[in-house]
């Protein structure tokens, strides 16, 4: 399996490289895709959950904003 | 070397041939002063370098030298260095006061006139910024080291930042431990952070195209305090972020990493580090 790439330019050198990640890298890199996909699906979920309750409200957003401000 | 005129037939030595290449390569033959030095014609081409706690002057008078005649000069001591007109006239685009690490040189255009063209100095002793890297964003994170620690301040300059998906620009250091505020359209703090995350509470750059913007980072290279920054972006056509906080160490910052949230790619952008003095 392809890694995904990343770029390290050594200020000193002047040296850019374009490496695959490494173990402990690609490790980090599905640690964050797991993370970004729960809170993608948590987003999901909340703005759901609040337009199935303006629904049975019968309100727009607005009023809601309206209501509660 | 200094100046020499040469005759018919002459045989060169080796430690001329030497001192010729080393004019050749604008250096010159070195002459090392300690207080304040008045030209002298055998200084024509040689190299003047000036050392000296207090401040100093390097006199230039007339009847000296020719037109095309040069005299570099580098102050390497902590007391400024001030080119002054003698009896002969010195002009200059710049400034004839040479702070520390700074060099120039002397161009006569004639016998009683000189043109002092001043470089840039190896590192701005106060005052002003020098740009120490460009870097281009590509895949899935970038990074610049080996920062140099020769500044006060850095100032990080992105341009043109996008990525291929709806990802938040992240950026991280070799200090992993980072506290900051973040407000938009609400105020978010987060301490013990390994990056800071600039969206507006909910949506990041994307894949638009963002203006420039900056981050400033202070006391970047020093071991004995944290590391405050300031940054502020404003992306796609009505979000802006302004974010603050410091990394918790005082460990030396090093290191700046480029990411959007650590799993999307680089479409594109740019980051350019300057040292700050």
């Amino acid at each position: 399996m392809t890694k995904p790439i990343i770029r390290i330019h050594n200020q000193e050198t002047n040296e850019v490289i374009d490496r695959e990640m490494n173990d402990v890298e690609f490790a980090q890199y599905q640690s964050n895709q797991a993370a970004q996909a729960i809170a993608k699906a948590e987003a999901e979920a909340k703005a759901k959950a609040k337009a199935d309750l303006l629904a049975k409200l019968g309100i727009t957003t607005e009023e809601a904003a309206l209501l509660l401000s | 070397m200094a100046k020499q005129t040469f005759t018919t037939g002459q045989v060169l030595t080796a430690a001329q041939m030497t001192s010729l290449q080393q004019t050749a390569m604008a250096g010159g033959a070195a002459s090392a002063k300690t207080a304040s030095y008045t030209l002298v014609a055998a200084d024509a081409g040689s190299a003047i370098s000036m050392s000296n706690a207090s401040a100093t002057t390097i006199t230039v008078n007339t009847a000296l030298f020719a037109a095309g005649d040069t005299v570099y000069i580098t102050n390497l001591g902590a007391g400024v260095c001030t080119i002054t007109a003698g009896t002969a006239t010195v002009n200059t685009s710049a400034s004839l006061a040479l702070a520390q690490y700074e060099s120039g040189y002397l161009d006569f255009t004639s016998t009683s006139a000189a043109i002092f063209v001043k470089g840039a100095g190896a590192a701005a002793a106060s005052g002003g910024m020098t740009l120490l890297s460009t870097t281009s964003l590509s895949g899935t994170a970038t990074t610049i080291s080996s920062i140099s620690g020769s500044y006060k301040n850095l100032q990080v300059i992105v341009r043109n930042l996008s990525f291929t998906s709806g990802s938040t620009l992240n950026i991280s250091s070799n200090i992993t431990n980072s506290t900051w505020i973040r407000t938009n359209n609400a105020v978010t703090y987060s301490r013990s952070q390994t990056s800071i995350a600039l969206n507006d509470g909910a949506t990041g750059q994307g894949n638009n195209t963002t203006s420039a913007f900056s981050m400033n980072i202070y006391d970047y290279a020093v071991t004995s305090a944290h590391k405050t920054f300031d940054i502020r972006l404003g992306y796609n056509t009505d979000r802006f972020v302004m974010a603050s906080g410091f990394w918790q160490s005082n460990s030396a910052l090093t290191s700046l990493t480029f990411t959007g949230d650590g799993v999307d790619t680089f479409n594109g952008g740019s980051v350019l580090i300057y040292g700050v003095n």
